[in-house]
């Protein structure tokens, strides 16, 4: 399931250190290794700044 | 910001005056004294006789009846205008009505209800409803098929039904206490109620417009999908603004009310779900205080990216079924733009 997906995916990058390093220097690499969807890479392709870099969370989607 | 390339001209201003000219039209069969309380809860912020300037960030005004009159032109460009106008004002009344219904039942003190107050909203409410139906009943005078006016009452009872119950279902949870939810859970709550009301509005469009069941299938689930990644992106936005002590970014002190209101109330959001289920955090009672209190905000920051996620993948698979729409026929211009899909 997408959403469990997404979910451990947040969870394990908050937990592990060194993932999110990995993830803030090489996101291709990672999303690739992990194996997911290609609906699911473009999503967690759009969290990186939030899971590892401690951006600000993306702007809202506006009207919708 | 937004994702919308709005241009500073208002690109549906023509189609928003001809919606409230629709609009105007049924409200001139009420009561003068019905009728004064029902343009006040129609000129709301969003709504389409809302008096607001439209900026550039900003949703046009009647952001729903939009969406189902560009939905039925794109299908049928040719179709009679005042046929799709009155299903659209259709929608425009019936989310206009539920919305004042939500507002009662979350105690949510927004312009409409501090003026009218419980009472009178209730009725302005039932009056709206009864309006929806009118819009729909009216078409026989269009020379609409029977078969069809029967076909669009009976989406919008189901519609109404639906809401309904996704409504009761989301008071009724208050009671229970977040860790018994599960994300599936709140998913179909937000499915039960942002998702049928985008799901009507897309749904009514390609109806009146003659679409097939396959195209009306596609334009419903597009819409159902679109509604949840709406309701996902507030209640990931709400709770991240507040947790960052950032209120002014919810763009007015009503918003920061009702986001509060919701946490009070006990509402089921999912990043609070989420955070509730996180192990080893929020259940944790032998920490100290302060660490307790560091553990919850770290599963409730995380909770919020993981539900702005999952907001993120409800909206590429709307974006999927759009595509999906588009292999048969491109849908207009200003329907892309008001879905937001560069």
């Amino acid at each position: 399931m997408e959403e469990q997906q997404i979910q451990d995916f947040v969870h394990r990058v908050a937990q592990d250190e060194t993932l999110r390093k990995e993830l803030a220097s090489h996101p291709e690499g990672v999303i690739m290794r992990e194996g997911f969807s290609p609906r699911v890479a473009r999503v967690v392709a759009r969290l990186v700044p939030q899971l590892a870099l401690d951006k600000p969370l993306g702007p809202s989607l506006g009207w919708w | 910001m937004s994702n919308h390339a709005q241009p500073s001209v208002n690109p549906f201003a023509a189609q928003q005056h001809h919606l409230r000219e629709r609009l105007r039209h049924f409200l001139a069969i009420l009561h003068p004294v019905l009728h004064v309380d029902v343009v006040t809860a129609l000129e709301a912020e969003g709504k389409l006789l809302s008096h607001a300037a439209t900026s550039v960030d900003s949703p046009p005004a009647g952001l729903w009846p939009l969406l189902t009159l560009l939905v039925a032109q794109s299908i049928s460009p040719d179709m009679n205008p005042i046929c799709a106008g009155n299903v659209a004002v259709a929608v425009e009344c019936f989310v206009c009505a539920i919305d004042l219904l939500d507002d009662v039942i979350d105690e949510d003190q927004t312009s409409t209800l501090q003026a009218l107050g419980v009472a009178r909203t209730l009725n302005v409410s039932t009056a709206l409803l009864t309006l929806a139906q009118q819009a729909i009943l009216s078409l026989s005078q269009q020379n609409v098929a029977p078969e069809l006016i029967l076909r669009l009452l009976t989406t919008l009872q189901e519609s109404a039904l639906m809401t309904t119950a996704g409504q009761h279902w989301d008071v009724l949870v208050e009671q229970r206490p977040a860790q018994s939810f599960t994300q599936e859970e709140c998913i179909e709550i937000a499915a039960a109620k942002a998702g049928s009301i985008m799901r009507l509005a897309c749904r009514l469009g390609a109806l009146c417009a003659g679409a097939d069941d396959v195209l009306c299938e596609q334009f419903s689930e597009l819409g159902e999908l679109l509604g949840i990644a709406h309701q996902l992106d507030n209640d990931s936005h709400d709770l991240y603004y507040l947790l960052q002590g950032d209120t002014s970014a919810l763009g007015s002190a009503q918003a920061e009310r009702n986001v509060k209101t919701d946490l009070v109330r006990g509402k089921k959001t999912l990043p609070v779900v989420l955070a509730a289920n996180m192990p080893g955090i929020l259940q944790s009672s032998s920490s100290p205080a302060d660490e307790e209190k560091e553990g919850h905000l770290r599963a409730l920051q995380q909770g919020v990216i993981t539900t702005w996620g999952i907001c993120l993948l409800y909206r590429e698979r709307a974006r999927d079924r759009l595509q999906e729409i588009e292999a048969q026929k491109p849908v207009a211009p200003l329907l892309h733009l008001l879905l937001g899909f560069e």
